[in-house]
């Protein structure tokens, strides 16, 4: 059986008959081609699905495919506008808080969700942000002062 | 995840149906930070999943000094970590909430998804515990209360009756209380506790909850009524902490010792009480 | 030097950070089939009977395969294994059964109808245990393998590699020493852990080619090993690999592609795709072999090392991609970076019914430091000196002698110790928070060679375009240490052109010319000179088609800012871009042809060792050598260790770009105190029973400490621009810095690692009742 679902993706509107045993993670990535958001653990463990719902970060893998109807998503492909960086990218860029870049779209979203509520957090309440995105490569220091710097430069808009 | 039907019932009532059709192989669906998990784990294979967030009510907290807090079944962990009712009355739950798991999980998991699941360990047992936080389920047949002490029967298992659905939590007030929540855990953020606790200081005396060190979160009533009898001293400090050490039943697991988690019981205990002197 | 030692910004970066890098899991293509594999239960077990009747009757399945069927053997240095179990599942959660079909749930489901009876066999769960002569064998055959010359596997034992080391006489050497010691380490099994769990994908067309697509660091290596096993001729096999999301080794080998090739040729034009769930990853991939170490040790009062005797057995699991070459590499290095004069080692490989060991980050050398370094502390305790001035009087210098016998010709071991003592601020203890939270540092240093065949090679091709940008064609594989940026600024110094013209391609062997493989640190070091070679060859023929256009001697000319420039008359000038297709005359005639350089590079003079002794002149290509700092905190009442501060500080000969040196640095340092504190596999019965995220902890953001990277450059001879690699090195001293430090802080020696709360408070209580007795 499928189920209708109505939703915006970087707010453009979206209509899909999908199955119930799909995650919205598996409908960004297959049905939208959306590969962005990556998945690391499938279990909410890692962070590197993080998409932002209704302006909070959430794990897209532990969304079921019908739960979609009615969401408004923001995935890593809605942040750059006019082929320009937003803060957050562009110091994630300038301090080289990446390595093999396969968690960072999770960090970037759960860091824009964060300066979006918060935008000039403190450094425990930025690490508090980003603790559900595992990183294997950069240790997080470049992260949490690209954070810091994105910050200083104006928060999660562009 | 095996092929299963969704539902999204638009109020209790066709909820209840679904829970009535289905019967056990219906699975009440929530935040769905566990339930998604063990789906994809074919730990469970329902045959509907029933997903309570579209019913009307159940996204409500509300507080006031006579009647305490309620807390609504859909409200997420951040929502209750960062109310400023919950931070101003309940600081030990506030803190509990923000404990678990991730900011994205908190986002999702619910505070009533947690108590019903009935883990030994969960975060925000020990503080409702220590606070006598009450557990309401509905069902056709009308509305039960269930102290939460009642309300865990064991590992994974509660008082629930088939049909009956958790719409809330109420934690009767508290004034004049003062608690420490302790998480002990491997890694400081995002993992399950290998012990928690809520030590809380009431104006009717003292209150001793822990999880993870018995297959429920419990109280410890001894420790309680040796504490009650009189002054904390040191001496008493002393004494609970072997006492509560001896009213816990903790197992090894592949997160710690038994001998571990009997060790750190005392230390919480002895450091909340000295903080709350 | 105008593009080399620059903190150039990293050429992936943008693309990573708007989810345009892609990876092999982001390849979603037309008509794609889904794999899903059938496990072995049992750690050690006969496969008497499959039975895939009811799976291929599952609507939506299209193939379903055994290991019967390809019995052909590979593997890199030791040709031990198959892709699917043949005949004995020799580890829980072997490949025994595969499908292909439609959706992933059928996949899912049609495993769940494969039925296969076992009759369990004895197990060996221990490499002890292993090594004994009654043991049970878990590859009786192991004489009949096809194996590597300077690999000596064992018959009839578990034992795939015996590596031994004679240097002086150990026994007359202890019997003369003031002080002798001997210490004993475990290492468990760990995993790597990249973000990005396996993946790949096959084609297969039915001119009989095949395209492989997968999370691959050597995609050389794994055409090799396919081709071996399938008998796929070279040129009708293509393995391609884009942006690979970590690898720390864990990609290195052939795993899951051997899989899928079997499922494709029997579906021809039709991709099969098959992804590592998490709890694959830490089971099937590769992981960390755990190891048992035991050190001898003969020290003088005045702190002079005279001898080292040391045992390591590897727990190498039920295969050994890598594992018979980690076991020679930790034989190599095992007197550590210090200039000791008697050195015996015996450094075994043993097959177990575990998880199959890989080579991860330090290839060894994280392993074996955590008992080198630690030692290095109990032994200075033992003679009652400062550790550091044991590490001073015995830390190899120029002219030093390593336990193979190698006379160093660079050595930045004092420079590094000294900075590091400096950063961590040694010489001002750690001052306890209160009577329970205690605080201590600790140092350990660390060292590294390539372990590569001494032959292995690398090759590259820089592409002149028709505007004066390049192409750079290189197999050096960007698996997220920066190598893209990294080979860019070599090429770009060397052609004296900015970074900017510059573009690199890579991972794919049809394409990017022959790279042994992305390991070993060797990338910078091996492709660098490769890619050096190649733009030399570039500039060499520009000149000799700008002696013609410019009328002038090609002594005469040189390459400047993008130009063919006269050196005596800086006036004549040409831009390089003039040169891309040849030269053009008025005639209409031409010469010469598109601009195109092609290098390739073998160290030369790189010797093996010999067999008896382990002894050699020159087997290691370079020896990178550096130190970790680090300052703990430890909570005594609840075992809690918080690391406060790590530093860094190696010698790299030259530091291409700054900038991602010291990212590399920095996640270095994070990585070892993730395995210092809470890493380990644990085995039960063969059986992980943390196989998940959820009990399996990495560290987060809040674990991260304060992080000073540091570095020295003594040139490496031999390096493009004196460079050596880093990239593993960097984690090597990172978990004994950290046991060190513990020691300090508490007084309790941890012989095993990850150091957890639970050890922390039991190894306590045994020290109060220790000292109440």
């Amino acid at each position: 059986m499928k189920y209708r679902v109505n939703f915006f993706v970087n707010e453009e509107p979206v209509e899909l008959y999908v199955d119930a045993n799909k995650t919205m993670l598996r409908v960004l990535r297959e049905e939208l081609a959306l590969t962005g958001t990556k998945e690391g653990c499938g279990a909410g463990e890692c962070g590197a699905c993080t998409v932002i719902v209704d302006g909070k970060p959430i794990n897209a893998c532990l969304v079921l495919a019908p739960e979609l109807d009615g969401m408004h998503i923001t995935t890593v492909e809605g942040l750059a506008k006019d082929g320009q960086l937003t803060n957050v990218q562009q110091a994630f860029v300038d301090l080289a808080a990446l390595q093999c870049g396969f968690c960072t779209p999770g960090f970037i979203m759960s860091a824009t969700a964060l300066l979006q509520e918060n935008p000039s957090p403190s450094r425990d309440e930025i690490v508090d942000a980003i603790s559900g995105n595992l990183c294997r490569c950069t240790g997080y220091a470049r992260i949490i002062e690209a954070i810091e710097l994105a910050a200083r430069k104006g928060g999660g808009q562009t | 995840m095996k092929a299963f039907e969704y539902f999204a019932p638009a109020s209790l009532e066709e909820a209840f149906d679904l829970l009535d059709r289905f019967g056990p192989e219906g699975k009440l669906f929530n935040g769905g930070t566990d339930v998604v998990i063990q789906l994809r784990d074919h730990l469970i294979a329902p045959k509907a999943v029933i997903d309570i967030k579209r019913i009307p009510g159940l996204k409500t907290l509300t507080y006031d000094p006579q009647g305490g807090l309620t807390i609504g079944a859909c409200m997420t962990m951040n929502e209750i970590g960062n109310d400023p009712q919950v931070i101003a009355h309940y600081p030990t739950l506030a803190k509990a909430a923000l404990s678990v798991g991730s900011k994205q999980v908190r986002n999702r998991a619910t505070c009533i998804g947690n108590i019903v699941n009935a883990s030994p360990l969960a975060d925000t047992s020990t503080p409702l515990l220590a606070h006598n936080a009450v557990v309401i389920a509905r069902s056709r047949e009308g509305e039960r209360s269930i102290p939460l002490e009642e309300f865990f029967v064991f590992v994974r298992k509660t008082s629930l009756k088939p049909g009956e659905i958790v719409t809330a939590i109420q934690v009767p007030p508290a004034p004049g209380s003062r608690g420490e929540f302790t998480k002990i855990s491997r890694r400081r953020e995002v993992d399950l506790s290998t012990i928690c606790a809520t030590i809380l200081k009431a104006e009717d005396g003292w209150r001793v909850a822990y999880g993870s060190v018995a297959p429920t979160p419990i109280r410890l009533k001894k420790t309680e009524a040796l504490l009650n009898e009189g002054p904390l001293t040191d001496a008493v400090i002393e004494e609970a902490v072997e006492l509560a050490r001896s009213e816990v039943s903790p197992i090894d697991d592949v997160r710690a010792t038994k001998a571990y988690r009997l060790e750190v019981v005392g230390v919480v205990l002895a450091r909340s009480l000295r903080a709350l002197m | 030097m105008k593009s080399v030692g620059v903190s150039y910004q990293r050429v992936d970066a943008i693309k990573k950070v708007t989810g345009q890098a892609t990876y092999v899991d982001d390849i979603i293509m037309p008509r794609m089939l889904y794999a899903q594999v059938k496990r072995s239960p049992y750690p050690h077990a006969k496969i008497l009977k499959i039975d895939i009747s009811k799976a291929q009757a599952l609507p939506g399945v299209r193939s379903v395969i055994t290991g019967d069927e390809y019995t052909k053997r590979c593997g890199l240095y030791l040709e031990d294994k198959n892709f699917l179990a043949v005949g004995t599942a020799k580890y829980r959660g072997e490949a025994v059964a595969a499908v292909a079909a439609e959706t992933p749930e059928i996949a899912d489901e049609a495993v769940s109808l494969i039925e296969v009876e076992y009759e369990e066999l004895p197990a060996v769960l221990n490499a002890l245990e292993g090594m004994k002569p009654d043991a049970p064998l878990i590859h009786p055959d192991l004489h009949t393998y096809k194996v590597a010359p300077i690999f000596h596997p064992k018959p009839h034992t578990n034992i795939s590699h015996h590596y031994k080391l004679r240097k002086g006489d150990v026994d007359a050497a202890f019997a003369q020493c003031d002080v002798v010691t001997e210490n004993s380490y475990y290492i468990p099994h760990v995993q790597h852990v990249p973000l990005e769990p396996h993946c790949a994908v096959a084609q297969y067309e039915l001119d009989g080619k095949i395209t492989v697509w997968g999370s691959i660091q050597s995609p050389y290596a794994v055409r090799q090993a396919l081709s071996t096993a399938f008998d796929i001729p070279l040129n009708k096999l293509r393995v391609i690999s884009p942006y690979v999301g970590g690898g720390f080794g864990a990609k290195a080998g052939t795993t899951l592609e051997g899989i899928i090739i079997p499922l494709a040729k029997r579906n021809p034009g039709r991709p099969v795709k098959l992804c590592y769930s998490r709890e694959d990853e830490f089971e099937n991939s590769y992981v960390r072999q755990g190891l048992h170490a035991k050190i001898k040790t003969g020290i003088n009062k005045d702190g002079k090392i005279m001898a080292v005797k040391t045992e390591f057995v590897w727990d190498g699991g039920a295969y050994t991609e890598y594992g018979v070459n980690i076991t020679k590499a930790g034989g190599w290095a095992s007197a550590g970076p210090y200039d000791i004069p008697n050195v015996w080692t015996d450094s075994y490989c043993v097959y177990t019914n575990h998880p199959v060991g890989g080579p991860y980050r330090g290839f060894g050398m994280c392993e074996i430091h955590f008992a080198i370094e630690q030692n290095i502390d109990e032994v200075a305790e033992a003679i009652g000196m400062d550790p550091m001035d044991v590490r001073r009087i015995n830390g190899l210098r120029v002219g030093g002698v390593t336990g193979t016998g190698e006379v160093m010709e660079v050595s930045g071991f004092h420079d590094c110790l000294e900075q590091v003592v400096k950063d961590i601020e040694y010489d001002k203890p750690a001052v306890d928070v209160s009577p329970t939270i205690k605080r201590g540092k600790g140092i350990a240093a660390g060292w590294k060679s390539p372990s590569q065949p001494t032959n292995a090679g690398s090759s590259a091709i820089i592409r002149m375009n028709e505007d004066g940008t390049y192409i750079l064609m290189t197999s050096g594989q960007e698996i997220g240490q920066g190598s893209e940026t990294a080979l860019i600024q070599i090429a770009a110094e060397t052609l004296d052109v900015d970074p900017d013209l510059i573009s690199c391609r890579f991972g794919d062997t049809d394409h990017t010319p022959y790279e042994w493989q992305t390991v070993a640190s060797r990338t910078t070091y091996c492709a660098g000179n490769a890619i050096k070679l190649a733009c030399e060859d570039l500039k060499n023929k520009i000149l000799d088609m700008a002696q013609i256009k410019l009328g002038a001697w090609k002594r005469d000319l040189e390459i400047k800012d993008g130009y063919v420039v006269h050196k005596i008359y800086p006036d004549r000038k040409v831009p390089l871009s003039e040169f891309a297709l040849g030269l053009a005359f008025p005639d209409g005639s031409g010469v010469g042809g598109p601009a195109i350089g092609v290098g390739t590079f073998t160290l030369e003079n790189n010797l093996n060792v010999d067999h008896e002794t382990g002894m050699g002149s020159h087997p290691a290509a370079f020896w990178t050598i550096g130190f970790n700092g680090a300052e703990v905190e430890v909570d005594t009442e609840t075992g809690r260790i918080k690391v406060l501060k790590m530093c860094s500080c190696f010698d790299a000969g030259k530091v291409i770009n700054p900038l991602t040196y010291t990212c590399q640095a920095e996640g270095a340092m994070v990585q070892s105190l993730g395995t210092a504190l809470f890493e380990e596999l644990k085995l039960k019965d063969g059986k992980i029973l943390n196989k998940s995220f959820v009990d399996y902890k990495i560290p987060t953001a809040d674990d991260a400490p304060e992080l000073i990277v540091k570095y020295v450059e003594h040139a490496e001879p031999t390096g493009p621009y004196g460079a050596r690699g880093v990239g593993e090195p960097l984690m090597v001293p990172g978990a004994p810095a950290i046991a060190n430090a513990v020691y300090d802080a508490i007084g309790v020696r941890f012989s095993r690692m990850p150091i957890t709360p639970d050890d922390v408070l039991r190894a306590l209580r045994e020290k109060r009742e220790r000292e109440a007795t």
